[in-house]
């Protein structure tokens, strides 16, 4: 069964087309990789998919239901979540407190003005418990901005998971990392995302190949091909458009 | 002792000191505190919009306004209104011009945050100047009765003796200041920092920002509506000039940056030595502003951070200087 789906989506800017009756199908637990090269629409893909656009024509929908137009805090809230391709943390608070701001939002802790946050010892102890999982215990009251930029990304990840998603979408994860802090990334993830579904744009091939159960390539906001690595590797079409020989 | 004893102990005599401070200081320095007191409040109420969420306004004192206009009016046509139903009818003009601006407002932010509410500002000041029959137009609303502070049957507190009034002011805007810092300690409060420093990040943990943007938005016209009542009990009298003059949409903006707009406390500072130095300059030249306005300057020049920024600057200076090497903590 499909998590996520989209049917016969199209998007332009101004008249300028990137996506083009893109019909994507996630399955429950895959973790499916997006790949293609620049400006084949794969961020504006996530954008409509997570709701940060409504798309111009077609329909997304997210375990059965039509959620095309809806808002990203509504999607959150039906179980998707996201990390951005710029690391998009709350730079001026401590580790602990973005940590704990998701955690928030998982509880539903939105409008509480009566207790202070600092006697929610079941608060304290679950964004305690993200941080150990994710080795940054040490960074606990450094605010994100100081963080090394291996472990701001780490950061920027779990805290898409920190509202416990059944499906996580993320966007070059390991983007701009060196060699070894893309395998920690990579351990990070697979860490993180077990038993969740995961869709991931990523460039490093390397990674891909190592995550990704399916594939889908994304060439000029079409979908040119979707299958397992192997397949994907052997496609004419795809070797000819973005991996080469 | 305990850091919690010291707390303790800090509270009872600083609660000491504002019981004694109208009979050790006199009438003047009475008034002068409560004239403190309210644009502490008012600047804090301000700074819950920029400090703590992000949105500069250029026209908060419509807020402050409407809570005097709101309370003058109330006074000057409800015969025998009593006191505490007089200062909640100012919060709840204020309250309502804050609901009426709030589905526009929280959806924008930035310029057109600070300029919408410049221009929403300037059209409560030129209201208040034509509408007349109301408003009074340039004479404001004056001579109100001021009601006295009674529990039927218990006690009656008049409230034209300055030191009992100071007594009401200081309860009122206390609660008021308390009730906005407990506020910015409660989940609701990290959501707020959380819309100020990355508001799309927000709405990817499942909150809705407009929704949170109202919240604050209303916390701080309801608060900036108490110290615009209180201010129309004390002076009795509230004017266009005095309340809704874009002077008065500034003066929290300037006491914020004095004081400090990366801390809570920041503002009541920034009050407190507004306070001082116009007290000061006072006695020797009428050009108050000259002054404070110069000072300003130099607070943005060289401690944008205000006061308590260059408090926290000094402090984090001084453990990096007497710190073991590598051991600085880095500043918060």
């Amino acid at each position: 069964m499909n998590v996520l789906e989209t049917r016969d989506l199209s998007h332009d800017f101004d008249g300028l087309q990137v996506l083009s009756h893109v019909e994507l199908g996630v399955r429950r637990g895959e973790r499916h990789a997006i790949i293609g090269p620049n400006g084949a629409g794969k961020t504006t893909l996530f954008n409509i998919v997570t709701g940060t656009y409504t798309p111009r024509g077609g329909r997304v929908l997210f375990r059965g239901q039509d959620v095309t137009g809806a808002g990203p805090h509504a999607l959150v809230r039906l179980g998707m979540g996201r990390s951005f391709q710029i690391t998009s943390t709350f730079s001026r608070l401590s580790t602990f407190e973005n940590i704990r701001m998701g955690i928030l939002g998982r509880r539903g802790i939105r409008f509480n003005l009566l207790r202070r946050v600092a006697a929610m010892p079941d608060v304290t102890r679950e964004a305690e418990e993200v941080l150990r999982r994710i080795n940054l215990t040490a960074e606990r009251d450094l605010p994100a901005s100081l963080l090394s930029y291996g472990k701001h990304r780490a950061l920027e990840i779990s805290l898409a998971m920190t509202t416990d998603p059944e499906l996580v979408l993320l966007d070059e994860p390991t983007a701009g990392m060196s060699r070894d802090e893309t395998k920690t990334a990579v351990e990070l993830i697979r860490r993180l995302t077990e038993g969740r579904t995961v869709v991931i744009i990523e460039h490093d091939m390397d990674v891909v190949f190592s995550l990704a159960d399916r594939i889908t390539v994304l060439h000029h906001g079409e979908i040119l091909a979707t299958g397992a690595p192997e397949e994907i590797k052997a496609n004419r079409a795809v070797k000819d458009a973005y991996l080469g020989d | 002792m305990t850091r919690r004893a010291v707390r303790w102990l800090a509270g009872v005599a600083a609660l000491a000191v504002l019981l004694a401070y109208p009979s050790l200081f006199g009438i003047y320095f009475t008034n002068s505190f409560v004239t403190f007191g309210i644009f502490a409040l008012y600047a804090v109420s301000f700074n819950l919009l920029l400090g703590f969420t992000g949105l500069l306004s250029f026209g908060h004192a419509m807020f402050f306004g409407a809570g005097g206009y709101g309370t003058a009016l109330a006074l000057t046509h409800l015969k025998g209104l009593p006191l505490l139903p007089a200062l909640a009818l100012g919060v709840a003009a204020a309250l309502a011009l804050g609901v009426l601006l709030a589905p526009l407002m929280v959806r924008i932010s930035g310029t057109a945050f600070a300029m919408l509410h410049l221009a929403f500002g300037q059209l409560m000041y030129v209201l208040a100047l034509k509408l007349r029959t109301i408003t009074g137009g340039e004479d404001g609303i004056g001579g109100f009765p001021i009601p006295p502070f009674s529990v039927p049957g218990v006690l009656s507190v008049d409230m034209k003796t300055p030191a009992n009034f100071y007594y009401f002011a200081v309860a009122v805007l206390g609660f008021s200041v308390f009730a906005l810092w407990f506020v910015t300690k409660t989940p609701f409060g990290c959501v707020m920092v959380g819309v100020r420093d990355n508001p799309n990040r927000v709405a990817y943990l499942g909150f809705r920002v407009p929704h949170t943007k109202a919240v604050v938005y209303l916390l701080a016209a309801g608060s900036a509506g108490v110290a615009g009542s209180v201010f129309a009990m004390f002076q009795n009298l509230v004017s266009a000039d005095g309340a809704l003059h874009v002077f008065v949409s500034f003066a929290p903006v300037q006491l914020t940056m004095i004081g400090g707009v990366g801390s809570f406390f920041g503002p009541i500072l920034g009050s407190a030595i507004f306070g001082v130095i116009s007290e000061l300059t006072s006695r020797y030249t009428e050009r108050v502003e000259l002054v404070s306005g110069a000072i300003l300057i130099l607070v943005i020049m060289y401690a944008p951070l205000g006061v308590i920024g260059m408090w926290h600057a000094a402090r984090a200076r001084a453990r990096a200087r007497f710190a073991p090497r590598g051991a600085a903590e880095p500043a918060r």
